[in-house]
């Protein structure tokens, strides 16, 4: 059978929130920048687009095009509310919704054309409870698998509807850029183009063979992209493999030096990593701590616990020992700490005194965190830091479950 | 978000050229007002081709779907916004 997928995308997200949420900002060129200090622009209105800025961009780059830019800093709580609130629409249609990215989704709708009369009525649907509800736009593509709908999304931007049926696949793709398909990065199309390949169509016909040779297992899928084939499934969010780590990084506002201003980073990422793991219930038998220094040499050690940590007490000491075994050669730009070796469990019976007594106090800690905010009782130490907290949407950030990072 | 079939009487201008656009309509014995036309498309069914419009009022979300054959108007969706 047929599948029909589909892939929506919404146009400039962030800015495109923030101009509906205020409405002096509807009509010019605003951006959204990161809320930290060194940011660059996380999301252009399509105003400040047509000047050249883009995402990515420094604000001084983003100036230098449009002098008269608006900048706003992100509100990434309303991001993922809003977000939250339009996969619920998006499962309306079908219960087969995997979430791509906090602004990207893939429907499959073939058990449910029938009940709501077609695709394109879907599609429809969508666009105007998005645009009557929330004032937004979305660019959507329907194809017979992801990449194809991917692909047909991006061809419409914004507010783009574009179908690409099963007899058309092969002429969409013969001249189609190879580096249009998603999936293909900036690396491998140039080794690509020295295989002589610059079309879909070209690397559809290319020999496999020589193409596994070259890439390895990815030349088969390689050679499958080429030909718009794809049989990868939409795997809703409760489908989807257990995580296999919970961890945390913060780009600083400034590069830090002294093993007091890191130990203090580090105590606040084990805060963050430690309330999560706990919320849902795991451990982790490795620490990984990743340190980026100021020329963006980045570069992580672990060690393997004797015991699964899961207390935020117990992440930071294991952390400050990796850093205590490191010695320093620059300035700290990021610190990440990061627990794996995941161990899912219910609650532990513990039969130390002291123990029990600990776990009842991180308890109570997470209990007020929980019904007052993160970071409502926290480490003396942490009382002077500023912006405590997530500020950034992880590319895995889904509406529930352990990959639910709360923003701010 | 409930999907209705129902023949309903809908105010329209005509044009320019071959364009239509619904202004008010009536829905159990209340003029609705168009505020908004969020999408407009075509519909191929057998021969016909119906146009079909999502269009807003200060409440709802409203499918109303339009048979150049017949000449006839059918309301076939509702959302409360």
């Amino acid at each position: 059978m047929n599948r029909v997928i589909m892939h929506a995308d919404m146009n400039a997200f962030f800015a495109s929130v923030e101009q509906q949420s205020n409405p002096g900002l509807r009509g010019v060129p605003m951006a959204v920048t990161g809320s930290q200090q060194r940011t660059i622009i996380l999301a252009a209105s399509y105003e400040a687009r047509a000047f050249g800025v883009k995402t990515g961009m420094t604000l001084a780059e983003a100036r230098q095009k449009c002098p008269q830019l608006q900048l706003v800093a992100a509100n990434n709580r309303l991001y993922t509310h809003v977000s939250a609130q339009i996969i619920k629409i998006f499962q309306d249609y079908t219960p087969l919704v995997e979430i791509f990215s906090v602004d990207e989704a893939f429907l499959d709708l073939s058990g449910s054309l029938q009940l709501f009369g077609g695709a394109e009525r879907i599609a429809y649907l969508i666009k105007s409870r998005l645009k009557a509800r929330y004032g937004l736009t979305c660019s959507i593509g329907i194809a017979p698998n992801k990449l194809l709908a991917k692909l047909a999304s991006e061809m419409k931007k914004p507010d783009g509807l574009t179908v690409i049926t099963p007899e058309r696949v092969a002429e969409i793709l013969e001249e189609l850029p190879i580096g249009a398909i998603c999936g293909i990065g900036r690396k491998t199309e140039t080794v690509l183009n020295r295989l002589g390949i610059f079309t879909c169509g070209q690397l559809g016909r290319f020999s496999v063979p020589r193409l596994k040779a070259r890439f390895g297992i990815i030349g088969e899928r390689l050679a499958m992209m080429g030909r718009g084939s794809d049989d990868s499934p939409v795997v809703p969010p409760e489908q989807e493999p257990e995580v296999k780590t919970v961890g945390h990084s913060m780009t600083l506002p400034r590069d830090i030096s002294t093993r007091e201003e890191i130990a203090r980073i580090l105590l606040q990422l084990a805060e963050m990593v430690g309330r999560r793991a706990r919320r849902y219930g795991v451990t982790g038998r490795t620490l990984t701590l990743t340190i980026r220094y100021a020329d963006f040499t980045t570069f992580s050690r672990q060690q393997v616990q004797a015991i699964a940590l899961g207390r935020s007490e117990e992440i930071y000491r294991a952390a400050l020992k990796i850093l205590d075994s490191l010695l320093l050669t620059q300035p700290v730009r990021l610190l990440g700490v990061r627990l794996s070796s995941l161990q899912y469990h219910e609650r532990q019976l513990l039969l130390l005194f002291e123990e029990r007594r600990r776990q009842q106090l991180t308890e109570s800690l997470d209990q007020v965190n929980d019904r007052y905010g993160e970071f409502s009782v926290m480490s003396a130490s942490l009382l002077r830091v500023k912006g405590k907290g997530s500020h950034v949407i992880s590319p895995a950030w889904r509406p529930e479950g352990i990959r639910n990072v709360g923003v701010r | 978000m409930q999907e209705v079939i129902d023949g309903i009487r809908v105010g329209v201008i005509h044009g320019p050229g071959n364009r239509l656009t619904p202004v008010w309509f009536d829905l159990h014995r209340r003029k609705h007002s168009i505020r908004q036309i969020t999408n407009c498309w075509r519909e191929r069914r057998g021969a016909t081709e119906l146009i079909h419009f999502h269009v807003t009022d200060d409440g709802a979300l409203y499918e109303l779907t339009y048979n150049p054959v017949s000449g006839c108007w059918q309301l076939e969706l509702v959302e409360v916004l």
